[in-house]
C-alpha cells in the first residue's frame, strides 16, 4: 500500500517512506558496524595476547636451554676437571699401600696434598662461579666492583664502576638477578663488541633503580634487542629479558647521543631489602 | 525470571507490562469514546519516563548520566503543556521528540556498551538487546510522528501499520533480551587462551 503510494508520487507517503528507510538503514547500518568494530578489535586483542604468549614462550624455552648449559658446564667441570685430579690423587695413595720406601711414600702424599688442593680451589671457582660470595655477603656493589677489577686486572680492557646511592641495600633475590644481568652484559661487550672500556654507573631517582653501561665497541640498538628477542637466535638476551621481567623491569639499548658509546640502561623499580629479625 | 535478576531488566519488563495494558485498554474502552490521542500522549510519557529510566540506571559514566535527566528536563513541561493544550490530536511533538531522545539515549547506550571491557561479544548482553529494539522501533517511526497529525483518517489507518510492524520487531527483540542467557562474568573464556 505504502509503496503503491509511493509510486503514485503523494509528497507526504514519499518523505515517510524514503525517511522512514532511510532511519532503519541507518540504524541497522549502526548496529551492524558496531557489531563487526567489536569482532575486529577483539581478534585484534586476541592477536596481541596470542603474540604475548608466544613471546613468553621463547623467553621460557631461552631460560630452560640457559639453564641446562650451566648444567652442563658444571657437569664438564666436575667430570674433565674434578674428577681426573681426584682419581690421580687416589692414584698416589694406592702407591703409599704398594711402596714401603718412606721417601717415596712422602713424596707421593705431598703429591696427593698438591692435587686435593688443586681439586678445592677447583670446586670453590665452580660453587664462586655459581654464586659469588662477595654479593652474598657484601651486596651488588661489591660484587659488581669485583668483578670490574677482575676483568681490567686480565688487561684485555679497562673496566670501572661507580655506584652513586646504594646505602641500602636491595632483597637478595633482587641483587643475585641484577649481577645475573651485568654479568650477561658484560660477558656480551667481552665476546662481541670488541671494546676497550666498559663504565658502569648507579642511580637512583625517586622509586627507581637505574643501571647504565657505557662501552665504546660495536653494540646494539632497542631495535636490534627487540628483533633478536623475537627470533630463535640471542639467548643471552632472551634471558636478560626474562630475568627483569621477574622484577618488572625494563632495559634500553641506545647509542650515545655523540654517536660513539653505546649505553645500556636497566630500570627497575626499588623495593629496599626487608631487615631479618634476629634469632633467639 | 531468576537468569534476569540484577540485569536492570525489571523496567523493561515493567514497559512490556504497561504497554500491554494500554494496548488492551485502547481497544476494550472503544465504546466510551475517548480519543485515541489521549491514550497515546500519556504512554508516550510514561514510556519516555521508563526508557529515561532504564538508560540512566545502564549508563555507567557520571558525566553520561547527566544526559537522560537534561533530556527529561526539557521533555517533560513541553509534553504536559501539549497535554494539555492539544487533547484531541496526535501528540506528534512530544513523539518526536522522544524518538529524537531516545535515539540518542541507545547510541549512547551502545557506545558505553564497545567501551566495556568486561563485554567481549556485544550482542551476549541482555542490555545490547533492549538498546536495539528501541533503537530500532524509535528510528523507524520517528517520520511517521512526525507527519501523524497531518494525516487523514484514512492515511493514518493506512501508514499505522509501520508502527504497528515496528511494534511486533521491538517485543521480540525485547523477548530476546528476556531470554538469551546471563553474560558469564569472565569476559574471556579459557578455550579463547591457549596455554602456555
Amino acid at each position: 500500500m505504502i509503496i503503491l503510494d509511493v509510486t503514485s508520487g503523494s509528497t507526504v507517503s514519499l518523505v515517510l517512506f524514503f525517511g522512514t528507510i532511510g532511519m532503519l538503514a541507518l540504524t541497522i547500518g549502526l548496529i551492524v558496524f558496531i557489531i563487526f568494530h567489536q569482532r575486529k578489535v577483539i581478534r585484534y586483542q586476541l592477536r596481541l595476547q596470542r603474540m604475548e604468549q608466544d613471546q613468553q614462550k621463547l623467553l621460557l624455552n631461552a631460560s630452560i636451554r640457559l639453564q641446562e648449559e650451566e648444567r652442563q658446564r658444571i657437569a664438564a667441570d666436575l667430570h674433565d676437571d674434578a674428577g681426573p685430579l681426584l682419581a690421580t690423587a687416589r692414584l698416589y695413595l694406592n702407591e703409599n699401600l704398594v711402596n714401603l720406601d718412606k721417601t717415596t711414600q712422602l713424596q707421593s702424599i705431598y703429591n696427593a696434598k698438591q692435587i686435593i688442593d688443586d681439586t678445592i680451589q677447583l670446586i670453590r671457582n665452580i660453587s664462586h662461579s655459581l654464586m659469588p660470595p662477595t654479593l652474598k655477603n657484601f651486596g651488588l656493589e661489591s660484587a659488581v666492583n669485583d668483578l670490574f677489577q677482575k676483568i681490567s686486572g686480565s688487561g684485555s680492557m679497562n673496566a670501572s664502576s661507580r655506584f652513586h646511592d646504594y646505602r641500602e641495600r636491595l632483597q637478595a633475590e633482587n641483587e643475585l638477578i641484577i649481577f645475573r644481568v651485568i654479568q650477561e652484559l658484560v660477558n656480551n661487550i667481552l665476546k662481541h663488541s670488541n671494546a676497550s672500556f666498559i663504565h658502569l654507573t648507579q642511580n637512583t631517582s625517586g622509586n627507581k633503580f637505574f643501571i647504565r653501561l657505557h662501552h665504546d665497541g660495536r653494540g646494539i640498538t632497542q631495535t636490534d634487542f627487540n628483533k633478536l628477542n623475537k627470533s630463535n637466535v640471542g639467548l643471552g638476551l632472551k634471558n636478560i629479558q626474562s630475568r627483569l621481567k621477574v622484577l618488572h623491569g625494563q632495559i634500553f639499548f641506545e647509542k650515545d647521543m655523540s654517536q660513539t658509546y653505546y649505553k645500556v640502561t636497566i630500570e627497575l623499580v626499588k623495593e629496599e631489602a626487608t631487615v631479618p629479625e634476629p634469632g633467639p | 525470571m531468576k537468569q534476569n535478576r540484577g540485569e536492570g531488566l525489571g523496567v523493561i519488563f515493567f514497559y512490556c507490562c504497561f504497554s500491554w495494558l494500554t494496548e488492551s485498554a485502547t481497544l476494550s474502552l472503544v465504546h466510551l469514546d475517548i480519543p485515541d490521542a489521549i491514550h497515546d500522549s500519556w504512554f508516550t510519557i510514561i514510556e519516555f519516563a521508563v526508557i529515561s529510566y532504564f538508560t540512566w540506571s545502564s549508563l555507567r559514566s557520571r558525566r553520561l548520566k547527566y544526559i537522560p535527566i537534561i533530556g527529561a528536563i526539557i521533555f517533560y513541561p513541553i509534553a504536559i503543556i501539549n497535554f494539555t493544550k492539544e487533547q484531541g490530536s496526535f501528540d506528534t511533538v512530544p513523539a518526536s521528540m522522544e524518538a529524537i531522545f531516545i535515539i540518542t539515549y541507545c547510541i549512547l547506550l551502545l557506545y558505553e556498551q564497545i567501551n566495556n571491557p568486561e563485554v567481549l561479544f556485544v550482542y551476549n548482553t541482555k542490555k545490547f538487546w533492549v538498546t536495539i529494539a528501541f533503537f530500532i522501533y524509535f528510528s523507524s517511526t520517528l517520520f511517521l510522528f512526525l507527519y501523524a497529525r497531518s494525516f487523514t483518517a484514512s492515511e493514518y489507518h493506512k501508514y499505522w501499520t509501520i508502527n504497528n510492524f515496528f511494534e511486533i520487531l521491538k517485543n521480540i527483540l525485547l523477548s530476546v533480551s528476556f531470554i538469551i542467557k546471563k553474560m558469564s562474568k569472565d569476559p574471556y573464556p579459557h578455550n579463547l587462551s591457549s596455554d602456555i
